[in-house]
């Protein structure tokens, strides 16, 4: 019996181990078949260049029909699940994360240095989009779209019009104000609403933002979690004000017709930036530089922007830009916007790790 | 002499049970079974044991990735220890899943009952039509509730109508009680099956005999038809309130700012937060905390023999 024992263990090893090498081999093969292997892009859903051609003009035109041979695109729906599936060993060639996320990733070594002399239009992609992705003297990310933060209103519903982010706390929204589910924006509004700079915060201004995180509680619908939520729940008249919502939603409200606006808060707007960064292990440069420098067109970016209304970090598109994305991102008027504009900087894993803590430990409150 | 002889018998019969398998298949028949179990064996090792110790060793590591991974510190539980909000949460959630297990029960019951002994003909039709709704997506379910309980729902479109209210209720849907209301809906039909297969193993006979010895209807229910389906309902409340402990779809959709759940913060300190070392002490402690009255359970079940183990 013992013996049997023995060999169906035997059996199960040989299986298993027989799996794992089918695995491996396969995957080991595929490298040497293709010497030439395609770019690998980890890039948001609904920007992924076979999809998207128009978003990458030059790029896209060249090589068209074959494109599936130079480029083979993941998608994620959130930076850190792409910095996640990064960081456990898939090697992507280009990364498209936001500026928040910069550090860890240079940090992590996990992206290399750029050579900026190889991107035509690095000059006409402002200083404050390109400084977040400076670390140590070298710049490792090109921007290339970026948006404001703004609140979402409901201008039928509203018994008053708010006009500061601190206005999300007055009872007179009571269950009709929606936050977004995420620590770092929301930590961001709260600390913003009170008159503290969210980016240089001392211990004890840490949990007074806490407490105010946790006495807005009355006043929420819910949170919202994703864009279409966002809509959905401004659609439906339930949330008369959505926090920190973005271009998009505006516009796909403003299409269907409903009573919107975008409202910049008293304390300025919130905003973020999103760039390309090249994978350490990339070896390809010359086809990632071709890509990059597709992507960052003034042509390419005018269309991403005319599409999605988020903005371009190459200004040179401006002027292909249409007018009401134009008016929306209030380009005319961009260096007085700036002023009065805070950018997400890079994060530490620290903090990072104590503001994903405190935004549990706020939900998990009673 | 006499040794050989029965050793011979011994052999002889072995050989002749072992002649016939091996005629059938060629195969002994200990490896028959192990055959036979090792996909399901697989399956569970690869899928079920090894992640489980993946999970232990993840939540005594102080990060899951780069230097700090390798680091052994029992930080994540310290770290539950002392956080107020996330045990009662936890508290939390233990009672939502109690009062869907026991509501879900009290709602699948009458169901049950009805179709183990007054249904007819009709019973395998009516069980089709209550396992019907359980086919359909979970999300769709979930959110067919907003029609219902939203702003501009059935319910409050109802009440405006009457004239109750003027306004509608917008606090309906994204609530603690929308969570609870959601879930017993959707457990009610997992909740009625284990209660109809006990109601169905009661011998009809005994209904009678209780009625021959002047029980009335009520009395019969009590003494003979609810005790002897308690093993049905002991089923089906585990069934109900296993799964939902560790639920974060529904609160995530209808829970709105305080109707979160446990699950909620698992997901998002996997997903989003990066500490996977304290999204896999959670878990952990969120089983254990399940799997002890569980075995209290299983263990007062056998030896009273309420799933029948023991017959008499």
């Amino acid at each position: 019996m013992k013996i049997y024992r023995f060999r169906a263990l035997v059996l199960l090893a040989v299986f298993v181990s027989t799996l794992l090498a089918g695995c491996s081999a396969g995957a080991g093969t595929q490298k040497i078949d293709k010497p030439e292997k395609p770019l690998v892009i980890l890039e948001w859903t609904g920007y992924e260049v076979t999809e998207y051609p128009q978003f990458f003009v030059p790029f896209s035109d060249k090589y068209g029909d074959n494109i599936n041979d130079y480029v083979n695109v993941s998608v994620f729906g959130d930076d850190a699940e792409a910095f996640a599936k990064v960081q456990s060993g898939f090697k992507a060639d280009v990364i498209h994360p936001c500026s928040s996320w910069w550090g860890l990733y240079v940090e992590s070594g996990l992206v290399q240095p750029l050579d900026v002399s190889r991107i035509a239009e690095w000059e006409n992609i402002p200083e404050a989009f390109r400084e977040p992705g400076k670390f140590n003297g070298q710049y490792y990310f090109v921007p290339w779209d970026w948006y404001y933060e703004a609140l979402l209103v409901r201008t039928d519903l509203v018994p008053e019009m708010p006009t500061s982010l601190a206005d999300l706390w007055d009872p007179m929204y009571a269950g009709h104000v929606s936050l977004w589910d995420n620590g770092e924006v929301s930590f961001a509004t709260a600390a913003l609403a009170f008159g503290i700079n969210p980016f240089n915060t001392s211990p004890e201004q840490d949990e007074f933002v806490k407490q105010k995180l946790i006495e807005i509680k009355p006043n929420l619908l819910t949170y919202w979690l994703d864009y279409t939520q966002a809509i959905e729940l401004s659609a439906s008249g339930d949330a008369w004000i959505v926090a920190s919502a973005w271009q998009d939603t505006y516009s796909v409200l403003v299409d269907e017709g409903y009573e919107v606006t975008y409202l910049e808060p008293e304390e300025g707007y919130l905003a973020g930036v999103c760039g390309y960064g090249i994978g350490t292990n990339n070896t390809n440069l010359d086809l990632t530089y071709e890509f990059l420098n597709a992507a960052i067109d003034p042509h390419s970016m005018a269309n991403f922007t005319n599409e999605y209304w988020y903005g371009a970090a190459n200004f040179a598109a401006n002027e292909f830009i249409d007018e009401g994305a134009a008016e929306l991102l209030q380009l005319d008027d961009f260096e007085n916007v700036l002023k009065n504009t805070r950018f997400y900087p890079p994060l530490t894993a620290e903090r990072r790790d104590l503001l994903s803590d405190l935004w549990n430990e706020v939900k998990a409150a009673p | 002499m006499r040794d050989e002889t029965s050793l011979s018998t011994h052999v002889s019969i072995k050989d002749g049970r072992g002649g016939i398998e091996k005629k059938l298949t060629g195969i002994p028949r200990k490896s028959q079974l192990a055959l036979l179990v090792s996909p399901s064996v697989l399956w569970l090792i690869i899928l079920l044991v090894l992640p489980l110790i993946t999970m232990i060793g993840l939540s005594f590591q102080k990060s899951a990735f780069g230097p700090g991974s390798d680091v052994f510190t029992f930080a994540s539980y310290l770290n539950f220890w002392q956080n107020s909000a996330y045990q009662s949460l936890l508290g939390k959630s233990l009672w939502i899943s109690l009062v869907v297990a026991v509501m879900s029960i009290v709602l699948a019951y009458p169901v049950a009952y009805f179709l183990a002994f007054h249904a007819g003909d009709k019973q395998g039709m009516l069980l089709n039509i209550m396992i019907i709704p359980a086919w359909t997506s979970f999300l769709l379910r979930v959110l067919a509730w907003r029609l219902i309980l939203g702003s501009n729902g059935l319910l409050n479109t109802f009440l405006m109508w009457l004239g109750v209210i003027q306004e509608p209720i917008s606090g309906l849907f994204y609530s603690v009680n929308a969570v609870i209301i959601t879930l017993v809906y959707i457990w009610i039909p997992f909740a009625a099956l284990p209660i109809y297969v006990a109601l169905l193993r009661i011998e009809p006979g005994l209904l009678e005999a209780a009625s021959d010895l002047g029980a009335k209807p009520w009395q019969g229910f009590f003494k003979v038809t609810l005790p002897l389906s308690i093993p049905g309902v002991l089923a089906a409340f585990l069934y109900v309130f296993i799964p939902t402990v560790g639920e974060y779809v529904t609160p995530a959709l209808v829970g709105g700012p305080n109707g979160l759940m446990i699950g909620n913060i698992i997901w998002d300190q996997f997903m989003r937060g990066l500490d996977w070392p304290m999204g896999a002490t959670l878990s952990l402690v969120v089983m254990l905390i399940v799997l002890l009255p569980l075995i209290f359970m299983a263990k007062a079940a056998q030896q009273t023999g309420l799933f029948g183990g023991k017959s008499e």
